[in-house]
Order: C-alpha cells, then structure tokens, then sequence
C-alpha cells in the first residue's frame, strides 16, 4: 500500500502538484492519466524519490518514505525512451540492478544467470540475451527494461507514459501484455498516461489529473460513466457542450423529458452547462417528442462508427451512430433530421470558460 | 555511368573546378608544404645529425619535461572537466551560465596574457609570491608554474566536448542505474562513464596536443631555464635564435609527428563516436508478437 498524503511541488511560479492525496492499495494497477503538464509524471517521480516534495509525505506499507533515496525505495522504474544502458547486453542490463547489490547481498553469479534467464522468459525474449539494444525493436526494448525493474523485486512498479514511444498496433499490444504480466507477478503498479483509450483499458483504477489536482478517482467505467466534473467529461472522449440554454430547454431536457442530472443546477448564481457525448445522441428522420430539428452539415464514417456533424439554430451538435443505423436512416448533407439525447450532465461551472485540452465541441 | 546525368540544381562544371583548386591548393600551400618543409629542413644535413640533434642532453630534457607537464595536466583535466560538465548538465543552479561563458575563458584570452596573470598572482612582485617564497614554494620560473598554465589553457577542451554530449543524453540513464540501487560511483563507472568516453577520448587528444604544444603562456612563467624549465616548443625556439635549424627543426620535427598522431587518434575516435551514433539511430526492427504463453 502507498499512501500519498498533501503531496505539493512547485518548479518555480509553476505549481506542479497541489495537495494530491492518493492511496495505491497492493496489487493494484493504477493508470495516473491527465493532458501534458497536469503533473502525472512529477507525481511518479516523486513516487519514485527521483524527486522531492515541497510538501505533504509518502508512506510505503505504511513507513515514512518521503526522505527516503531513491536507492532504498525498492521501486522498478520504466522510461518511456526505455533508458537500457545501450553498451551492456539485454542480459547485462537485466542483470544489472543484481551486480550492483552489496557484496554480502549480491547472488552468486549462477543465481544471477538463472534469474536474468526467468525474467527473459516470462517477457519471452530469452533469446535475445546476448544482443545489444541497439539491434532490438522499440517493443522489444520497453519489455527488457520492465524485466530490468523486476529483476530487482520492487515493492512498486513505476512506468512513465511505457507505450508513449510506439506505434499504434505495438502500444495495443503491449498494454495488454503488461496487464497479464502485472496480473501475474502480483506488484502495485502505477503507469502514466495521456491516452485515455490506454488508461480505460489496462487500470483497475484510474486517476484522472489536471493543472497538479487529482480531478476523479475510480475504475475505468466509473470515470468514464459517471464524469465528476466537465474536465473528466471532456478529456475522457468527445463530448458536446451546450452552455447558457441550460436553464431553457436544455434545462427542461434534463430535468423532465430525460434521466439526465443536473447537480444543483437550479443555482443560478453560477452558469449551467449541459454535456451530451456523441453516442448518447439518437437521430430519427422524423419529428418525435423531445427531439430538436436540425440540418445534417457533414457525415464522416470512421471505421465501425459514423460521426455526423448536425447544426442545430448556431450550434454544431456532433453525433456518433452505428453502420446499420446511419445506413437505415441514409444521412445525406443538407438533410432535416431531428436528434435527441438520451443522457444529458448538467454541471455548474463557474463563470470562467471550460478548460482546454478537452475534446468537447 | 552516372556522370552523364547532371542535377539541375548543381553548380556548373567551371565553378566547382574553381572551388576545388581554391581550397585543395590553400590545404598544400599552407598546411602540407610546411610540414614537409619542417622534415627536409630537420634532415638536411642527414640522418646522423639528426639523431645527434635529438639525443642531445637539453633537448632531452625538454622532450621530458613536455611528456611530464602533460602526464600531471591531462589526469587533473580528466577530473575538473568531468566535474564541470556534470554539473552543467546534470543540475539547475545559480549562474550556470555564467560558468558556461568561463569554461570558455581560456580560449578567448590571448596564452600570454594567461602566462602574466599568474606572474602577476605567483610572481616575486604578486599577490602570493611573497608568501609561497617565505615557505620554500617556487611557483613561478618552475615547474609548477608551467603545469598551472598548462591546465588552464587546456581546461575547456575536454568540458566543452562532454557538455553537449551529457546533455543530448540526458539523466534517464542514471536515474535507472539509481533506482536499481546503484550507489553514485557504481552509476558513474558503469553507467556514464561507458556513454561519455569516446568523447572524454576526443577531449583529451586535442587538450594532449595542446599541452605539449603550448607556447605563449609557458614561455612567460617559465624563465627559460636551459636544461630546466625548457619544453619542447621553447626549446625549438631557442635553438631557432641561435641559428641551429636542424637541431630546431629536428626537435620541431617531434612536435609535427605529435599532431599526426593527434590527427589520426581524432579520426579514429570521430569514427567511433559515429559508428556508436548511428548504431544507435537505426531503425527498429521490426515487431514480434508479444502474447505470453500458455502457462499451466
């Protein structure tokens, strides 16, 4: 169990972290995700000892650990550009955290072989040992510099966007991967990640980030269905943004036509906004109760999905349907429809516009 | 074959005569002539005269101390640039830029210049003079004055060559080594120090070079004593103004070979450095399948 209490750094004017409070139970693979700069990875590091807190402490199974170095941590850390120590061996750098031990610690040189090799081949690349990093495959090299970290037996496995350095298919591939091995060496991990796909994916538990606050906690359907604020709503997928029409009809959409929610929104104090994701949008080609009218300015099919862009009086909905469904209702630019959301968020933001670095339209 | 295709975009055929003449007579006419010019000169009147001019005691001499003056330089160099560089690229602190600008000192003044100011700090007349003098300490007209000289104008050599180089590395690699459990030293010794080696190795070629060759600032600390605080290219002169030129040229002739070895050890190292890049830029290979096994 890591406990993570107030933790706060500042580089400069810039507030990295601000009062974080995170508990990482044993066994657990926890996925810190958030858009560059939301300080993820300066929590990792600080995590790591690699650096140190302005503020609050780090326990680990429940011993102070805030001033600890980094040697005496006992966590294995993964780069995302892999840091293999390019003139050593795969064996050599997998070997390498047992060479360094103190004598009276370190395994014989025997132990060492075995170990290296068990490691090699529970990341199934005991063939590669005599090769030279250089001559390996970016995938390839992420999973000696996990084997790396394990070698060691961390408490704790720390990984630095792991997947940010390859190609789609290989990231996909790998991600999970790492969910089977994280589930077969039974280690806390916590990896970071700007890829929401990534996080919802492979985490038990995901803890969405920004501006160095911790925005939700929760496992990936809870973030993703149950958004606590418009930042989660926009970072975690596209959304729709309906803003000052709440307390009119989108309000009235909300509250009575629909099972949306709306958290307080009767405060008029502060301004409403409506969030809708794209698939929560149905589109009928004919008037229904609810619906809104509104023309078809764009269809764009995107492998299983169809994405169509609806202007509704000024506004640009963006809507998300099935094949099947686009194809029945034949969608063509120019159009009439009329579109109604089948779940509607209502949060109250207050005056200052939404945040950037969300996807919402 | 392929001289038939001329690049539109290429030079014409006269300009690029023109460009080669310019530059590969400029290289002949000041690079290579005097350089031969400096071996038929030291061989002129034979090879026994030669060996004669070489194996003469001061001349000796000379040649030891050069080789003396270097074997302290270069060690300490090794470790003040390493030092700095570390420190450059490694940390954030206070005036880091401004000790960038005085690693770089040493090459901007003028080696004479550097030779007085350390008369003027060491010398009978300086600042600690007097007071090393007190205690039996000759710093100036010796032989330690020659080798602060030394280390001062070669300094920037090896730190200007690891500086870029530790910072287009960057500190992943250490902080793995570190959270491995590496202490400081097992991290330095097998972790940077194999990264940064071809270019410590560059570093100290050119600052070897330099160290033997240094002229201006040894020849005002040294006092010229012959047989004693005489090096190499000192020496050179000496014999020059007393109208010896093949005992000159033949002790010149040592110098001359030294900067073919120092060429030749650079281009060798050049070719390391860029075959360890490039081994390192290649391409990936191409993906395997990365599904675990069945396991019972």
């Amino acid at each position: 169990m890591i406990e993570i209490s107030n933790v706060g750094k500042r580089f400069g004017n810039f507030t990295a972290l601000d009062g974080i409070d995170l508990k990482i139970p044993t066994g657990e693979l926890v996925a810190l995700l958030g858009p560059s700069g939301c300080g993820k990875t300066t929590l990792l590091r600080i995590i790591a000892g690699m650096e140190t807190p302005d503020a609050g402490n780090i326990r680990f199974a429940g011993a102070d650990a805030t001033r600890l170095h980094a040697r005496e941590r006992r966590v294995g850390f993964v780069f995302q550009h892999y840091a293999l120590f390019r003139h050593m061996s795969v064996f050599e750098n997998v070997a390498f955290g047992l060479r360094v031990k103190p004598r009276k610690e370190r395994p014989s040189d025997a132990e060492i072989r075995r170990r290296v090799f068990d490691l090699l081949k529970l990341i199934q690349l005991e063939w590669l040992a005599d090769r030279y990093p250089s001559q390996l495959s970016g995938g390839q090299r992420q999973r000696i510099a996990l084997a790396r970290a394990l070698a060691v037996e961390p408490k704790v496995l720390l990984l630095d966007e792991p997947f940010g350095a390859l190609d789609t298919k290989v990231r996909k591939e790998l991600r999970r991967w790492l969910r089977r091995l994280h589930d077969e060496v039974h280690i806390s991990s916590v990896f970071v990640t700007h890829d929401q796909e990534e996080a919802l994916e492979v985490a038990d538990r995901v803890v969405v980030m920004n501006r160095g606050r911790i925005e939700q906690i929760g496992t990936p359907d809870e973030v993703y269905s149950n958004p606590a604020s418009p930042f989660v709503y926009q970072f975690l997928g596209n959304v729709n943004v309906f803003r000052d029409r709440v307390q009119g009809r989108w309000a009235s959409v909300g509250n009575e036509a629909l099972d949306g929610t709306t958290d307080g929104a009767e405060n008029a104090e502060t301004n409403p906004v409506a969030f809708v994701r794209p698939h929560d949008i149905e589109i009928e080609a004919s008037a229904v109760e609810g619906a809104f009218e509104s023309t078809v300015k764009d269809v764009h099919t995107i492998g299983p999905i169809v994405r169509v862009e609806l202007l509704h009086e000024t506004e640009l909905i963006e809507a998300e349907l099935t094949r099947e469904r686009a194809h029945a209702l034949s969608l063509t630019r120019g159009q009439t429809v009329w579109f109604k959301p089948r779940q509607i968020k209502i949060f109250n933001v207050p005056g200052n516009a939404l945040e950037e670095g969300g996807s919402g339209i | 074959m392929s001289e038939a295709i001329e690049k539109a975009n290429a030079e014409p055929r006269w300009l690029r005569a023109l460009l080669l003449f310019l530059g590969l007579g400029f290289l002949f006419l000041f690079l290579l002539l005097p350089l031969v010019a400096v071996f038929v000169e030291a061989f002129r009147s034979g090879w026994n005269a030669y060996a004669d001019a070489l194996s003469d005691r001061e001349t000796l001499h000379a040649i030891k101390l050069t080789v003396v003056i270097a074997f302290v330089v270069l060690p300490v160099n090794i470790v003040l640039g390493v030092a700095a560089s570390w420190a450059i690229a490694k940390f954030d602190f206070r005036g880091k830029g401004l000790l960038v600008t005085l690693i770089d000192l040493p090459f901007a003044v003028s080696p004479v210049v550097v030779g007085l100011v350390f008369l003027l700090i060491f010398g009978m007349q300086g600042l600690l003079g007097p007071w090393l003098e007190a205690r039996g300490i000759r710093i100036v007209f010796a032989l330690p004055g020659m080798i602060l000289v030394t280390l001062f104008i070669t300094f920037p050599f090896i730190a200007r060559e690891l500086i870029p180089l530790m910072l287009s590395q960057g500190a992943d690699d250490e902080e793995a080594a570190i959270s491995l459990g590496a202490s400081g030293v097992q991290m330095f010794f097998r972790v940077t120090l194999p990264k940064i080696r071809w270019g410590l190795l560059y570093g100290v070629i050119l600052a070897n070079a330099r160290a033997m060759g240094e002229f201006g600032a040894v020849s005002v600390v040294s006092g010229h004593i012959r047989g004693e605080t005489n090096t190499l290219p000192l020496h050179v002169e000496i014999l020059y103004n007393e109208y010896n030129a093949v005992a000159a040229f033949a002790s010149a002739s040592i110098l001359a070979l030294l900067a073919l070895v120092t060429l030749a050890a650079k281009m060798l190292v050049e070719w390391r450095m860029r075959r360890e890049n490039e081994a390192l830029d290649a391409g990936f290979l191409p993906e395997r399948g990365v599904a675990l096994p069945n396991r019972p």
